[in-house]
């Protein structure tokens, strides 16, 4: 792909766990180990030919990944917030470090950051009652998170996927907080049909803003409306639906896409991240994808 | 020191129950029968009638865990299984390889064995074809393995029963409960050393209160697999036999020891332990230790 366009993943890729394996390392009292299957995530993007891979967040749900690492959280049958979050330690640099030590030195790796507005949507607050204490408390600690990522990564993803069920006014806020310590670029990512809230998250303080247009295309004519100097990753492969989509429909999306953002886009990516498909569907429409972006921009 | 404000459940398996208050009930101790290569049955009937004669004296319970690690040798273990454990006496089948699993549970229910039966475990790991074999050969109980890669922590040993993480279609405990095991007992999942072993015996009193369902485990794997203490060769076993104290210490109710053969130095510290919580918690809680207690047998 050229320097100006990549194609690029929101940051979930599927592989299934071998749960065997993981019960062989605690019968022999051996310390699990997750790289294996990060291996096989990366693998899988770099084969496809994605110029800016993840790690896959493959060991939890987002939510999940963020609560085992912060203070103040619990895991029950949901997941909970009981006293002050804290940063306590890097929570996603081992996976990142991991990558890099294998990785081709060109291809480019995304940090993954939950939002810290979804955050407070989606736990159990026994501590906070407060929901807007609560999120800058965890964009507080996230911030410190997205600097001991920033020298393992080329990008740094907010994954904000309840903007499209509620924007908090201090939307900028929380995002400016979560990004202070770092200087590389910032990339939110808000799936689900956005179209209410487009004049709001044109304005936020981000370079690269990720939204659903293959499952929400009125969003192309939202975006129309709204003049922007951002940059954009268009979803152009659905990430909700196992049919493979063919180059030609992807390509028609893409074409769209030129049409109402023309040089401001930096990024094709599926609408979402592909945990939920089967591994095998997942592959294939990451190969289409690049194989579409490559036959425009190539 | 411990009561908890759960109900605990006391599981009446064979002739041992497991579980309940601190001080109400001996801890039970399981002891591993392990083959290399052809068994020596006389050797384990020997280890045996040590258990048996030390379980007496002492009124600590012993149920000998028989470990399948190959497919060979099976009806053997079971023939030596039903000749040498009398009836209602309970036993624990050990066994890693999900095949394993199947085979054994089938010789068990064409024996009659199933209602002694403690299956020794599920976890994560299991089987749709482990599933299907235990849903129509059930146990009479099952030690499910609270082990959660994602998480060492005692939180994640609950969300690992709750939900397995997410590694299943549901957590263990429901898992269990579809499967039709009735009798449940929790093991903590005390993993290698410096990987937070220590959260198995912090989990017991959490999963107690939590479920009030019988828990323990195998915190002596920890001071086998410590490499500092095997530059210790004399302390090593004085070390690994005290630290089965820590279960029943910290609420626990069941211990699984190791070989067998260490019996003898074993119970009598659990007996040892069993009574000092007896005394402190009959005299502070009001629990009154049942009639095979080894404060009843030994404190005369």
């Amino acid at each position: 792909m050229n320097d100006q366009v990549n194609t690029t993943v929101i940051g979930s890729y599927p592989i299934p766990i071998d749960l065997q394996q993981l019960m062989d390392s605690y019968f022999h009292a051996k310390s699990p180990s997750w790289n294996p299957v990060i291996l096989q995530a990366v693998d899988d993007m770099v084969t496809a030919g994605v110029d800016l891979i993840s790690d896959g967040q493959t060991r939890d749900p987002f939510l999940h990944i963020f609560i085992r690492g912060l203070q103040g959280c619990r895991i029950r049958a949901r997941a909970e917030v009981i006293g002050p979050i804290l940063f306590d330690a890097p929570i996603n640099t081992g996976d990142l470090e991991f990558v890099r030590s294998f990785l081709p030195r060109r291809i480019k790796l995304l940090g993954l950051l939950i939002g810290a507005h979804t955050f407070s949507e989606s736990v159990v607050d026994h501590f906070y009652h407060d929901k807007k204490q609560l999120a800058f408390d965890v964009a507080d600690a996230l911030a410190q998170e997205a600097h001991a990522m920033e020298p393992f990564v080329n990008m740094i993803s907010i994954d904000e996927p309840s903007y499209a069920n509620s924007f908090p006014e201090y939307a900028a806020e929380l995002i400016d907080r979560m990004k202070r310590y770092v200087r590389c670029p910032i990339r939110l990512h808000a799936c689900g049909d956005i179209s209410s809230i487009a004049s709001s998250v044109v304005d936020l303080p981000v370079d690269v803003l990720s939204h659903e247009f293959a499952a929400s295309p009125q969003l192309f004519d939202v975006f129309c409306e709204y003049e922007s100097k951002k940059h954009f990753c268009v979803g152009v492969v659905r990430s909700d639906d196992a049919m493979v989509e063919p180059v030609s429909l992807i390509h028609e999306r893409m074409m769209k896409a030129r049409d109402v953002f023309g040089d401001h886009i930096a990024q094709f990516s599926p609408d979402c991240g592909l945990r939920m498909l089967p591994r095998k569907i997942a592959f294939l429409k990451l190969q289409h994808l690049v194989k579409t972006a490559r036959k425009m921009y190539d | 020191m411990f009561s908890f404000t759960k109900q605990q459940q006391v599981l009446d398996v064979g002739s041992i129950k497991i579980g309940g208050q601190p001080g109400q009930h001996p801890t039970v101790l399981f002891g591993g029968l392990f083959f290399k290569g052809a068994p020596d049955f006389q050797q384990a009937k020997d280890q045996l009638n040590t258990m048996v004669s030390i379980s007496e004296r002492t009124g600590v319970p012993g149920v000998a865990d028989f470990f399948f690690r190959k497919h060979d040798y099976i009806e053997d273990i079971i023939k030596f299984i039903i000749d040498q454990i009398p009836d209602p006496m309970p036993f624990s089948v050990d066994i890693q390889d999900a095949s394993i699993k199947i085979e054994v549970l089938q010789h068990l229910h064409d024996q009659g064995l199933l209602s002694r039966t403690i299956y020794n475990s599920l976890h994560i790991g299991v089987t749709d074809e482990e599933r299907e074999m235990l849903s129509s050969n059930t146990p009479s109980a099952a030690i499910t393995v609270a082990f959660n890669p994602k998480d060492r922590s005692p939180d994640g040993k609950l969300e690992v029963l709750e939900t397995s993480a997410h590694l299943l279609d549901q957590g263990l405990l429901s898992i269990a409960q579809s499967l039709g095991i009735k009798n449940l007992l929790i093991d903590t999942a005390a993993l290698a050393p410096g990987e937070n072993s220590g959260s198995a015996i912090a989990a017991l009193p959490v999963i107690k209160e939590e479920y009030g369902l019988p828990s323990g485990c195998a915190i002596h794997n920890v001071v086998e697999k410590s490499i500092w203490l095997q530059n210790l060769p004399d302390a090593l076993p004085v070390v690994d036999v005290a630290s089965n104290s820590d279960i029943p210490l910290f609420g626990g109710d069941f211990v699984l020891f190791g070989p067998l053969k260490h019996a003898s130095f074993v119970f009598p510290t659990i007996a040892w332990q069993d009574i000092l919580i007896s005394e402190y918690v009959e005299s502070y809680f009001g629990v009154s230790p049942s009639d095979r207690h080894p404060r009843r047998i030994l404190m005369k």
